[in-house]
């Protein structure tokens, strides 16, 4: 790994010296070519998913499935800051042995990778009329370039943070908070931009996906999720207000494909959440995956996985891109294993459905029509449905290049909707209906997924159903959490369960990472109020 | 030590802060049938905190469409628990109105349960309904003989289960049980115990590689280990690596009482001794 690491870091210099630019002074923070890079330098995790390809695969190998067993935790973070809050659900970024973190009410750090010691720590003066941002504060993480942090806030503003002290050197408002938006998600930074989504559809709000200038905090662009009516798929709507309160949150963090230049990005559930009657039609673009220009914002092509959503059942994953052969021809691909129960697999470049598969044993759909619309057997008068958080969530999957296996966590849930016309107010949350869930027929499962097939390879069984992502390597290893708080590795090929610990809280709506320090290959995951730091021992 | 203070109607609080108004709408349209009356109390210790609309079934619909809106997501909407806990039976477990209340409205610290800055009305509604939940008329248990009742319960209940100060710790304690459950309740788990077996309260047997056989009721399990209370009352943790089966059971520890085992006028007499103990080991 060492000499791979020299290697690349000669040919950065190199790049960097033809291009005139000089050679980057020690202690800068990435560049947007330096994005673009990825793994390229395994002592970093520069963005949410590790690169821009949201595979969260990892090129480190130095721990094997042969050598797992002897992980052993290094050192324990403790953020003390769980009051009011779930707990981390953050996708920590390394550069140059400093961990980057936000966590639970917009606390941030910046810790010492190597032992877990605090630089400093950020937190934002809430206000206590907060809307959706207090049913979830959570935060999924910051965005990184140069010398700047990015981050968005429950109250609905995304920051600039100076990276050596965490003061703010921006602060810009996305929405009016008071309406019912928030912001949880970890913005994505690409060709310059600083790109945010939005939380809040369970609320009377509308979706948007945002771009913004790093230096000054200048939006250069936004894209709603839901067209006005003379737009493509603004005839999906009824014609009324309900358009501008539609929901379609964005609220996960997308990927991006530099050559075509576009950004993937999932959208949330349509408001309200479970009666649909004032919202008849397929609600475009909620609960689909839109492909847009990154640098302008237009939309190229979407895919709606679930037309005209009763159950809640948000499109908010991170797109997995892969280039894969399709039936002989390579073929650039974008894929989702959704909150639906379906997996599927899109042409990047088209929208094209390639393939949809159940996943989960869910009942209410086992097939998709030749539109790509699911083809409903029980709309829940047939039984129970996978529940509000659905065949699996927003908790990061992984992707296996080499081995073609797609990594989910999959929950196996029974509920009952009741759907009850809510009063629509700003600042009032309009869900509209109750949620019975059967907690007896639920459990949960890693499951390895064939992307040429969409047939299951392997699963690991949990006794609940889960909410932690997923981490795989190119050593084989698949790292894996779920609810009882154990932290695993499993064979990427067997799905044998080699190591694991307890961290005493469940990992929840967060995924490891992993990383190169000091020659050693370090795994970091984030677990209730903590984060654990594990190595190979000497 | 309940110190009415200030008593307004309640239609005057239809008028409070134009930017908290719209929080009174399921009031008002309640009408004559909320027409209650509002108290402030000056006292402090919790407990002595009254439900100021106590018994209004009025009040119960409310606080059941604000449970919806607000609890259900992580208390569920039967309020049996999902991520947050199980609220059906905090009164069978010695809670009073008013530390519930204060729950609602404190949060709990160093967890996910928020606090509340919504009107203290809206509170007491809640609370209304979470009791309502929970609680069940001693009408129900009007018949029978506690002193009879007991002696039934020393004879074929007490190794398991503990009523007041007595009893075994294996089976739920039932000291407070005829608060929460009805009698139609109570005499179906007495009769057909595998019928509905509680969470932390089912069979499960352990066999070990040397093929002993563990029997208990399962307190945890995750992929790696189980937690149980075997039937010697001892607390026993166990890795599923060290075991060669784990083994669900669909029937509970709990012998089946049927009418050949306890007569009709026997459990009428031992739901009247368990109601019979339910205030007086309320807990202050």
């Amino acid at each position: 790994m060492r000499v791979t690491r020299l290697v690349t870091m000669t040919a950065l210099v190199t790049l960097a010296g033809a291009a005139g630019l000089g050679a980057q002074e020690p202690g800068s923070g990435p560049t947007s070519a330096q994005l673009v890079e990825g793994f390229t330098d395994s002592s970093r995790w520069s963005t949410f998913s590790g690169d821009y390809s949201g595979r969260r695969h990892s090129p480190l190998t130095q721990i094997t499935p042969e050598n797992v067993g002897s992980l052993a935790p290094e050192w324990t973070f403790q953020s003390g800051t769980m009051a009011r809050g779930r707990g981390f659900e953050t996708t920590p970024l390394v550069w140059d042995g400093v961990l980057y973190v936000t966590g639970p009410n917009n606390y941030a750090w910046a810790l010492d990778a190597r032992t877990g010691r605090k630089f400093w720590e950020y937190r934002r003066e809430l206000p206590d009329d907060l809307t959706y941002g207090r049913s979830a504060p959570v935060n999924r993480g910051f965005g990184m370039l140069g010398n700047q942090l990015f981050m968005v806030t429950l109250d609905a503003h995304l920051l600039a943070l100076d990276r050596t002290n965490g003061n703010v050197l921006w602060d810009v408002e996305l929405a009016d908070y008071r309406i019912g938006y928030a912001a949880t998600m970890a913005p994505l930074v690409v060709n310059g931009k600083v790109i945010a989504g939005i939380s809040g559809g369970e609320y009377p709000t509308k979706g948007f996906i945002d771009a913004y200038n790093p230096e000054t905090g200048e939006r250069d662009w936004r894209f709603y999720t839901i067209p006005s009516p003379d737009e493509p798929g603004g005839d999906t709507w009824p014609f009324t207000g309900v358009r501008e309160r539609g929901g379609g949150g964005t609220w996960m963090t997308g990927s991006f494909d530099p050559e075509l230049n576009l950004i993937y990005w999932g959208t949330g559930n349509p408001n309200p959440d479970y009666y649909g009657d004032d919202r008849l039609g397929d609600n475009l673009y909620t609960a689909s995956i839109v492909a847009l220009n990154a640098d302008t914002g237009v939309i190229e092509w979407h895919f709606q996985f679930t037309p005209h959503d009763v159950n809640d059942w948000d499109s908010n994953h991170v797109p997995v891109q892969a280039d894969i052969l399709w039936e002989g021809s390579p073929r650039k691909v974008v894929m989702v294993a959704n909150r639906n129960g379906f997996f599927y697999v899109l042409d990047r470049v088209t929208g094209e459905l390639l393939l949809g598969k159940p996943f989960t044993d869910t009942t209410w759909a086992r097939e998709l029509d030749d539109d790509g619309r699911p083809i409903v057997l029980n709309d829940g008068s047939q039984g129970c449905l996978p529940d509000y958080w659905g065949g699996t969530n927003f908790m990061p999957p992984s992707f296996d290049p080499v081995r073609g296996l797609f990594f989910v966590s999959a929950r196996e849930t029974c509920a009952t909707f009741i759907p009850q016309k809510p009063e629509i107010e700003p600042g009032r949350n309009s869900s509209g209906g109750t949620v019975w869930v059967d907690r007896d027929q639920a459990y949960g499962a890693l499951r390895a997924i064939d992307v040429r097939t969409g047939e299951r390879r392997w699963q690991f069984r949990y006794p609940t159903p889960t909410m932690a992502g997923v981490m795989s390597t190119a050593s084989g290893l698949v790292f894996a959490g779920d609810n009882e708080g154990n932290f695993m590795a499993f064979d990427a090929e067997s799905g044998d369960n080699l190591w694991h610990y307890p961290t005493g809280w469940s990992i929840w709506g967060t995924a490891a990472i992993t990383y190169m320090l000091d020659g050693k290959q370090h795994v970091l995951i984030p677990s209730g109020t903590n984060l654990t730091s594990f190595a190979l021992p000497d | 030590m309940f110190t009415p203070i200030i008593v307004v109607a309640l239609g005057a609080l239809a008028s409070a802060p134009a930017g908290r108004s719209r929080k009174w709408v399921p009031w008002l349209v309640l009408g004559p049938a909320f027409a209650l009356l509002l108290a402030t109390s000056v006292a402090s210790a919790q407990d002595s905190l009254a439900n100021p609309h106590e018994g209004n079934p009025g009040a119960a619909r409310a606080g059941r469409a604000l449970f919806a809106n607000r609890c259900a997501e992580c208390h569920g909407a039967d309020a049996k628990g999902i991520s947050g806990p199980d609220l059906t039976e905090l009164w069978a477990a010695g809670r009073s109105d008013g530390s519930v209340f204060q729950t609602i409205q404190r949060g709990v610290p160093d967890s996910i349960m928020p606090s509340s800055s919504a009107p203290d009305d809206e509170l007491w509604a809640v609370v209304s309904y979470l009791k309502g939940l929970g609680t069940v008329s001693q009408v129900e248990f009007s018949t029978g003989n506690a002193d009879q009742g007991r002696r039934v319960f020393s004879m074929n209940c007490a190794e398991c289960h503990r009523a007041g100060r007595t009893g075994g710790r294996l089976g739920p304690d039932l000291s407070r049980i005829t608060l929460s459950r009805s009698r139609a309740g109570l005499t179906s788990s007495i009769r057909d115990p595998s019928a509905a077996m509680r969470v932390g309260y089912r069979t499960v047997t352990l066999v070990t590689e040397g093929g002993e056989r563990i029997r208990g009721l399962k307190k945890a399990e995750d992929a790696f280990s189980i937690q149980i209370v075997d039937t010697a009352e001892r607390l026993q943790g166990y890795l599923k690596a060290d075991l060669r089966d784990v083994q669900d059971e669909a029937q509970s520890l709990m012998p089946p009482f049927g009418p050949d085992q306890l007569s009709d006028g026997d459990l009428d007499n031992l739901l009247r001794f368990l109601a019979s103990i339910r205030e007086a080991s309320d807990v202050p």
